[in-house]
């Protein structure tokens, strides 16, 4: 299981990639992985505005559906459209072709962890 | 919560990355390490699936009024099988609606098996016994004895044949036979859940890790609940508490063609012939999404915007898409524009026919 150390992350096992004032979103490796093979993603609609802690997407897996939650809020500028087609790259690159939204920020976040913290919480 | 019971191959599903979860009273498992999509794509694609489906129920039927019993107890008519044939059937009570679906098995005029449900095996077994009290027969519940193994996929009959003296080319669709495998007495019948050809083996438990074991070497892989569940609803099998229960009818569930009202009396026939005289009160349909998404169960479906009724198993076929099997009211069973809700959207949807991908069962 990869945890990259440039990304944050969220309890809800979100991460999220900060650069200046633009946050790239997705779900970590060890999320992807517990939810099993993914063959549904719902993209946000561009230009909608959600709070930090907010559910923008869903992911469904073959036997589960699950909300994903924004770890910063803002207002969302791009989907990864793939997604639709591909489903499967968030469970093959969770970290790079599996990213599923970017979100101009507005300011609010939740806790994030950073990767160590991030390994810690997993290990409890 | 009482314990959850393990089969004789939960040492094995763990060795081999079995993710495991409660399943009618066991653990067994969801998906080992591939995931569910590469397991359900070896089945449908040419490989041997090997599924323990040892949760499930088995009982031996035997006496001078066995055929008189089944006839009385299940739907099917089991004067039309043959010795060394299986058939699916169900039992019902008085109220007409599903106890369970079962297949039974004619080993003679004087001894059947039955294969039951894991989640019904108690309520099956104490009302068959009741039952029985009328008739000379003895009802056995092997099901603690006994270890069931599916082998599903093209490639089933090459990965299980080494296994056997006697060739299994000779034992059609629907038909069994009783074998030795590693000196102990079996069951093999060429039947499944999945649309592939296969088979489903009987052994006792005492033999069950190796043949577990000897199927792994002849090229099968293991196959979870989550790809066996892929492969049924593929198919439209009705799985009990989805399609069937005690809440519906053959009639309801389609299920007119294993119920046979002309072969005297039986448990709830009245009930049947009086619901079908009156009507279903819902129908049993097939349907496809036109647009993205995964229909799943409980969701609503919708006529002409008007709630309609609910699905009883959904999926996302790598196939066919988001395709589901739903209840809806008879009068739009037939016609009428379908929508399904999914998370407040209306997506709309299209009626289709069983199954929703070709079957390769050999007929």
């Amino acid at each position: 299981m990869t945890i990259p150390a440039d990304l944050k992350y969220t309890k809800d096992h979100e991460w999220v990639r900060i650069e200046g004032d633009i946050a790239t979103f997705g779900i970590s490796d060890h999320a992807q992985e517990a939810l099993g093979d993914i063959v549904f993603v719902e993209l946000p609609e561009i230009g909608r505005t959600i709070d930090a802690g907010e559910a923008y997407a869903v992911v469904e897996s073959v036997k589960a559906v699950s909300d994903v939650y924004a770890p910063v809020a803002g207002e969302v500028i791009e989907v990864n459209e793939e997604l639709e087609g591909e489903p499967e790259k968030v469970n093959s690159d969770a970290y790079g072709a599996g990213w599923i939204a970017k979100v101009k920020m507005s300011g609010e976040t939740l806790e994030l962890m950073s990767d160590d913290e991030y390994t810690t919480f997993l290990e409890e | 919560m009482s314990e959850l019971a393990k089969t004789p191959i939960f040492d094995e599903h763990v060795t081999l990355g079995g993710k495991m979860v409660p399943f009618a009273g066991f653990e067994m498992p969801v998906q080992y390490k591939n995931g569910a999509l590469k397991e359900y794509t070896f089945v449908r694609e040419g490989g041997a699936g090997l599924f323990d489906i040892t949760h499930m129920g088995q009982v031996r039927v035997a006496g001078a009024d066995a055929l008189a019993f089944l006839q009385y107890v299940t739907t099917n008519d089991v004067s039309k099988l043959a010795e060394g044939q299986v058939h699916y059937s169900a039992l019902l009570n008085d109220a007409g609606t599903f106890i369970d679906d079962i297949t039974t098995y004619k080993i003679s005029d004087r001894e059947y098996y039955l294969c039951i449900n894991a989640a019904n095996r108690h309520k099956d077994v104490a009302h068959l016994l009741q039952q029985a009290a009328a008739f000379d027969v003895q009802v056995s519940d092997e099901s603690d004895d006994t270890t069931l193994l599916a082998l599903q996929g093209a490639a089933a009959q090459a990965a299980l044949q080494p296994l056997l003296e006697s060739d299994l080319e000779s034992i059609g669709y629907y038909k069994f036979a009783q074998v030795s495998i590693a000196g102990r007495n079996s069951i093999i019948s060429r039947t499944g859940y999945t649309g592939e050809d296969g088979f489903e083996i009987y052994i006792p438990n005492a033999i069950a890790v190796e043949v577990w074991q000897k199927l792994l070497a002849n090229g099968a892989e293991p196959i979870g609940l989550a790809a066996r569940d892929m492969l049924r609803t593929e198919m439209g099998y009705a799985l009990y508490g989805h399609e069937i229960s005690d809440a519906v009818t053959p009639v309801e569930a389609k299920l007119m063609w294993i119920t046979k009202l002309d072969k005297g009396d039986f448990i709830g026939k009245a009930a049947v012939e009086a619901r079908r005289a009156e009507g279903a009160h819902q129908r049993l349909i097939a349907i496809k999404l036109t647009e993205r998404g995964i229909p799943r169960e409980h969701y609503k479906v919708f006529a002409n915007g008007v709630e309609t009724g609910e699905i009883t198993s959904g999926m996302f076929s790598p196939m066919a898409g988001g395709v589901a099997l739903a209840y809806v009211k008879p009068e739009h069973a037939e016609s009428a524009p379908l929508t399904v809700e999914i998370r407040g959207k209306a997506v709309p949807a299209e009626r289709t026919t069983l199954p929703f991908v070709r079957s390769n069962v050999r007929r």
